[in-house]
C-alpha cells in the first residue's frame, strides 16, 4: 500500500520528469538522425576525403564515453567562454553520441542493397545522386528499421546519464533522486521511476517489431 | 577553434604529474571493466541457461529478469544500489578490504558500483549467449541426442562449446560499451579517471598544490576521452578480426552484435 502512497503523493513530479525524460529523448533523437544521415552520406561517397571525415567521426564519437562527452559539452565549452544551456548541451551531446551509431547502420543499410543494383540503375542512365534516392535509400530504410530502434532503445537509457550529471535537466532520474532525498523511501521511489523507463523502452520495442513486420523486405 | 589549439591550453599536459594522474585513473577504469566484466560472463551464462530452459518456471523469471536489467539504465541502477545498500554492509566491506587495494576499489561504494555493473552487464551477456547458442544448427543437438548423450551432456560437450565461441566478437564489443559505462562509477563518488581529471582542471592553475599552468576543463576531458577511443578502437579492430577468423573456421558468417547493449543475431552460411 506504502507502494501506491508514495506515486499518489509524488504523482506530479513523477509526470514531469517522465516528460522532460520524453523531450531529451526526442530532441536527441532528432539530432542523431539528421547528422547521422549526413555522416552515412559522407561515408558512402566516393570522395576519399570526405569518406575520412566521416570515418573519425564515427569512430571517435563511437568510443568515447557519453559521460566524458558530456563534461566537454557543458562544463567545457562554459569554460571556454560559450554560454551553452544545460538542455542544449545534453541533448547535444546524447545527440552527436547516438548519430555516430545511427550512421553505422545507415551505412552498413546502404551497403546490404546490392552493389549490381547499383550498378544497373547507374547503366540505365540514372545519375548518382538520383540512383541514391530512387534505388538504393527506400531498400535501405527498410533494412535499418530494427537496428534503428535498437539505438533508440539505448538512447532512452542513456539519457538518464544526462539527469544525472546536469543539475538543470530534471529528468525521470534525477526526480526520483530528489523525492527519495525528501520521503527516504528508496525502494517504493526507485520502482516507479523503474516503470517510468520501462514504459518507454519496452513501447520502443514493441514499436520496432510492429514496424518491422510492416516494412522489412525479407533477403 | 583558436581557444582549442591555442599552445598555451596544452602546456599543462606535460606540467608535473598532471598526465601520470590521469592515466592511474584510467587504470582504474580498465580494472573495473575487468572484474565486471568476469564476473558478468559467470552469472550471464547461468542466466543464458536459465533462460533457455525448457521449464516455463524455470524460463520466465528468467527472462523477466534479464529483459528488465536490460531495458533499465545503467546509472539508475547504479544510483539506487548506493542508495539502497545498508550502511552495516558498507562498514563491513570497508573493515574488510585489504590494504593494498587502490583508493577506487576501497571506496563504500564500490560495491555498489560492481554489483549495479555486473547486473546490468550479466544481462546484455546472457542475452549475447541466448542469441550464439539458438543460432547452432538445431542438428548440433538432435546428433548429440541420437548418440545418446544425456540432454546436460550434450549442452556441455556439444552445443555450449560451439555456440559461445560464437559470441566471442560480441562479448568483446561488449567490453568496449563497459569500459565507457565505467565512467558513470565516477558519480556515486568513486576515484576513477573522472575525478582524477577534476582534480587536475581543479589544482593544476594552483602554485601551491599543483603545477601552476592553467589546465582548461575543454582539453582535459578531450585527452581523457581519447584514451578511451585509443583502447575501444584497438578492442574494437580485435573483436573483428575474430569474427573474420571464426567465419573462416566454420564457413558460417555468424553476425552477433551487442550493438549499444542491444544484440541481435544472424547466421548464415557463406
Amino acid at each position: 500500500m506504502q507502494l501506491w502512497q508514495v506515486l499518489i503523493d509524488n504523482f506530479p513530479r513523477f509526470r514531469d520528469g517522465f516528460l522532460v525524460t520524453c523531450q531529451l529523448v526526442g530532441v536527441s533523437f532528432v539530432i542523431a538522425l539528421g547528422v547521422g544521415l549526413v555522416i552515412a552520406g559522407l561515408r558512402v561517397q566516393p570522395l576519399r576525403s570526405l569518406k575520412w571525415v566521416g570515418a573519425v567521426y564515427v569512430e571517435f564519437f563511437r568510443n568515447i564515453p557519453l559521460l566524458v562527452l558530456l563534461f566537454i559539452s557543458f562544463a567545457g565549452l562554459r569554460r571556454a567562454g560559450i554560454n551553452i544551456g544545460a538542455f542544449a548541451a545534453g541533448t547535444g551531446a546524447l545527440g552527436l553520441y547516438t548519430a555516430a551509431y545511427v550512421a553505422e547502420t545507415v551505412r552498413s543499410g546502404v551497403f546490404a542493397v546490392g552493389r549490381g543494383q547499383v550498378e544497373a540503375s547507374l547503366s540505365i542512365g540514372f545519375t548518382y545522386p538520383q540512383t541514391l534516392r530512387r534505388v538504393v535509400l527506400p531498400q535501405a530504410v527498410r533494412t535499418v528499421i530494427p537496428p534503428l530502434g535498437n539505438i533508440t532503445i539505448a538512447m532512452i537509457k542513456n539519457s538518464a546519464i544526462i539527469g544525472a550529471v546536469l543539475a538543470i535537466a530534471q529528468d525521470i532520474l534525477k526526480e526520483a533522486r530528489l523525492i527519495n532525498a525528501r520521503t527516504f523511501q528508496t525502494n517504493e521511489v526507485f520502482f516507479w521511476a523503474a516503470i517510468g523507463y520501462l514504459i518507454l523502452t519496452v513501447t520502443a520495442t514493441v514499436a520496432v517489431r510492429y514496424l518491422e513486420r510492416r516494412l522489412v523486405i525479407r533477403r | 577553434m583558436g581557444y582549442l589549439i591555442d599552445p598555451a591550453n596544452w602546456e599543462w599536459l606535460t606540467a608535473g604529474n598532471n598526465l601520470r594522474f590521469i592515466l592511474t585513473g584510467f587504470l582504474i577504469n580498465i580494472q573495473i571493466a575487468v572484474l565486471a566484466m568476469i564476473l558478468s560472463l559467470i552469472f550471464g551464462l547461468v542466466l543464458a541457461l536459465l533462460r533457455i530452459s525448457k521449464k516455463p518456471w524455470v524460463r520466465a523469471p528468467a527472462l523477466a529478469w534479464i529483459d528488465s536489467f536490460r531495458n533499465l539504465p545503467l546509472i539508475f541502477i547504479i544510483l539506487y544500489l548506493a542508495l539502497s545498500i545498508p550502511q552495516s554492509w558498507r562498514d563491513a566491506y570497508g573493515d574488510h578490504v585489504p590494504a593494498w587495494f587502490s583508493e577506487a576499489f576501497k571506496s563504500p561504494f564500490f560495491l555498489a558500483a560492481v554489483t549495479g555493473l555486473t547486473l546490468y552487464n550479466s544481462a546484455v551477456i546472457a542475452e549475447i549467449m541466448r542469441a550464439g547458442i539458438v543460432s547452432l544448427e538445431k542438428g548440433q543437438g538432435e546428433a548429440a541426442a541420437a548418440l545418446g548423450l544425456p540432454p546436460s551432456k550434450a549442452m556441455r560437450l556439444i552445443i555450449l562449446p560451439q555456440g559461445l565461441r560464437r559470441m566471442v566478437p560480441a562479448t568483446v564489443s561488449q567490453l568496449i560499451t563497459l569500459n565507457k559505462d565505467t565512467t558513470l562509477v565516477s558519480i556515486i563518488g568513486i576515484q576513477e579517471v573522472m575525478r582524477q581529471a577534476r582534480i587536475v582542471t581543479n589544482t593544476s592553475g594552483s602554485p601551491f598544490t599543483g603545477s601552476g599552468v592553467d589546465a582548461p576543463l575543454l582539453h582535459v576531458f578531450l585527452v581523457v576521452g581519447l584514451m578511451f577511443v585509443i583502447v575501444n578502437l584497438l578492442l574494437s579492430r580485435l573483436s573483428t578480426r575474430l569474427e573474420i577468423r571464426e567465419q573462416q573456421r566454420t564457413g558460417i558468417r555468424v553476425k552477433v552484435t551487442g550493438l549499444e547493449d542491444q544484440v541481435s543475431a544472424d547466421a548464415q552460411a557463406v
